[in-house]
């Protein structure tokens, strides 16, 4: 009877507020239809397979919310990730280590440092982090490329411990004829991701910080936080999340090939913006944005059994960008005019 | 600019200098030269248009379309030359239909314009490969091809083209009461809108021009290249950015102009067939690019410092 008590007085007039509450309630009806033309889609296996491919666009995608919590936008970490892979793949080949310790080390140290560029280049020279990041992709990926090489690494010449990583499970399920599935590893790495990320953001200095100069920086600056080293956090952090990634995608594939990763952008970003996360700063959540991710995943895997080609791909993400960026701005345009008093144009 | 064409032809000194690389130069430059200014003029009012690109495929692959489907050779000329026009207009009408929604949404929805032009890159360029289902449109009647490849005089027709819409751009800024006021928005918003402009109206307008330009950009690439597959250009993007801020442009708005947007056209032209005969790699060149990109922004960052501080010291002596 209690939670009866506690769920009429909840608030909902506040809940309707939310974008997360309508992005819920899609998503519910989105996976209801697609239960209803494919029985399988709420299998286990089915569910395991869409955590498993979604991790590492999650992964990306809480960098990304972090970048646009604090007023800036990211797109080269898509060249990052795949820069911190393909190295770390080079390095280990070529030193014939079969280490997944020493891999992640590797990638994470190039996120890291590159992540320290897009930094530099922003906080220092306080360049419009747009620009700046369409810059660094550019440089990263053709860097990479010219000078690191353009040679694919098939399943063959990739080191175990890549295999082994993309194919550990925390528990396993038997299928009727036998054979065996599970959950895999990358749920309970994203989990952790995600639990840190959420406690840096809500219970530490720093956290705030990244909020308040996404709110408004002058007033950020004037109440004492340390812009810079904000800045660098967020930045090398986006690289750290990026350089992981790059492992999982390459365990997950068991390929590696330095064209990979680059020109996915879109669809994190897409996922973020749905979430509810705005460019101006200082608002959204990361349970949006991973209901943002969901949804992208579970619409590019299920397109073709809605019964469209994968051409129609493209064409969504834009639009989900678009319809969902002017729903989140929309509500804030009314509010702000709702105060402002010459609103007449 | 003058420097860079120099250390050019003496590191080069048989091959830069030629007739022949001078004219394959203006023959490149119109495409991105346009979809150049078209990202200029957004800037100008503070903004940024990342769908130029796609939108050049889009009005490209129909105006593709009807050339490729309508035009058959047994046609009379007059004909064939009437389809050619409405393929023209078309391309045109699209573009600028495409400018609207971009203006249409930051405008009436408050999005800031890097989402969304960004969400309606991947849009247009999803339709185009809708449409398409991702395969190239090759093979036009040959009249046609004379915007991209023709000669008037020995001077190449896109060159043509790229002069007279520069020039009207250049007299639209600085001699029109819309083109002052869209300096007016891109240095400060408020202030501009005390002022009695409607700022709204403006950045519409802003970005429908941005798309007209990038619709003839369209029609210019594909009489061209003789075809059209989505995704063909997304180098320029990065290209066009790098040269509206190499001609200093503010990305913040209110400052650029025409004259500045030009040399960098150039500049970056002549580095482009520079490398192109110094052969290298299309990787290397992208590393290249993206450098740039940043050395020249953050030069302009040191600039704007000095100037600043130049300034201050003459006030206080």
């Amino acid at each position: 009877m209690r939670l009866f008590e506690q769920i009429r007085q909840y608030n909902y007039k506040r809940a309707l507020k939310y974008n997360e509450t309508y992005l819920f309630f899609v998503l519910i009806v989105f996976g209801a239809g697609i239960t209803i033309i494919n029985p399988t889609f709420l299998s286990p296996e089915n569910t395991f397979d869409l955590i498993n491919s979604s991790a590492g666009t999650a992964i990306l995608a809480i960098g990304v919310f972090l970048v646009l919590m604090s007023g800036g936008i990211d797109v080269s970490f898509t060249a990052i990730a795949i820069s911190g892979q393909y190295i770390a793949v080079n390095v280990l080949t070529a030193a014939h280590v079969d280490n997944l310790a020493f891999a992640f080390l590797v990638s994470c140290s190039v996120g890291i440092a590159l992540g320290a560029v897009n930094a530099s280049l922003i906080s220092l020279f306080k360049l419009p982090t747009l620009i700046t990041t369409l810059g660094t992709l550019s440089m990263f990926h053709g860097g990479l490329l010219a000078f690191v090489g353009t040679k694919a690494f098939n399943t063959g010449d990739l080191p175990n411990c890549f295999k082994a990583f993309g194919q550990a499970s925390l528990f396993t399920l038997t299928r009727p004829d036998g054979s065996m599935y599970g959950l895999s590893v990358y749920a309970l790495i994203l989990l952790v991701i995600l639990i840190a990320s959420w406690l840096i953001l809500r219970y530490t200095m720093l956290g705030r910080g990244i909020v308040a100069i996404g709110g408004n920086r002058e007033a950020a600056e004037r109440a004492g936080f340390d812009i810079v080293r904000i800045q660098y956090f967020i930045y090398c952090f986006v690289g750290f999340l990026a350089g992981i990634m790059g492992i999982m995608h390459v365990s997950l594939l068991r390929y590696s090939n330095p064209n990979y990763i680059v020109g996915d952008e879109l669809n994190v970003i897409a996922a973020v913006v749905l979430g509810g996360a705005r460019i101006t700063g200082g608002s959204g959540s990361l349970l949006g944005t991973m209901l943002g991710v969901a949804m992208i995943v579970i619409l590019e895997k299920n397109l073709v059994l809605i019964g469209l080609s994968s051409y129609w791909h493209q064409f969504f993400i834009g639009l989900i960008i678009i319809v969902g960026v002017s729903i989140t701005y929309y509500q804030n345009l009314r509010r702000t005019n709702q105060r402002v008093v010459f609103v007449k144009e | 600019m003058v420097v860079v064409i120099i250390i050019m032809s003496a590191a080069l000194p048989n091959k830069f200098l030629r007739v022949i690389n001078f004219q394959s130069m203006t023959n490149q430059i119109p495409e991105f030269g346009l979809l150049a200014i078209a990202m200029m003029v957004t800037m100008i009012t503070g903004g940024i248009d990342l769908s130029v690109v796609s939108t050049t495929n889009l009005t490209g692959v129909v105006a593709a379309l009807i050339l490729k489907n309508m035009i058959t050779p047994e046609m009379a000329s007059s004909q064939t030359f009437l389809l050619m026009a409405s393929a023209v207009a078309a391309a045109v009408a699209l573009s600028i239909v495409c400018g609207i929604v971009n203006g249409f949404v930051i405008t009436r929805f408050g999005v800031p314009p890097i989402l969304a032009t960004l969400g309606t890159q991947g849009l247009f360029l999803g339709i185009a490969i809708i449409i398409t289902e991702g395969h190239g449109i090759t093979g036009f009647p040959e009249k046609f091809l004379f915007l991209g490849s023709g000669k008037v005089g020995g001077i190449p027709m896109p060159f043509i083209i790229f002069v007279i819409v520069t020039f009207l751009i250049y007299i639209f800024l600085n001699k029109t009461k819309l083109g002052l006021s869209m300096y007016m928005v891109g240095s400060n918003p408020t202030v501009a809108r005390f002022a009695g402009v409607n700022n709204s109206n403006v950045l519409l307008k802003t970005y429908m021009m941005s798309g007209l330009l990038a619709g003839i950009s369209s029609v210019i690439m594909i009489s061209r290249v003789n075809s059209m597959r989505p995704g063909y250009g997304y180098a320029y993007l990065l290209q066009a950015i790098l040269v509206v801020v190499l001609g200093g442009v503010d990305p913040y708005g209110g400052f650029g102009s025409v004259l500045g947007v030009v040399m960098g056209i150039i500049i970056l032209q002549v580095l482009q067939s520079g490398f192109n005969i110094l052969a290298f790699n299309p990787f290397f060149k992208k590393f290249i690019w993206g450098l740039m990109l940043l050395v020249v922004m953050i030069i302009n960052f040191f600039v704007a410092k000095y100037k600043q501080r130049a300034k201050k010291l003459g006030v206080s002596t």
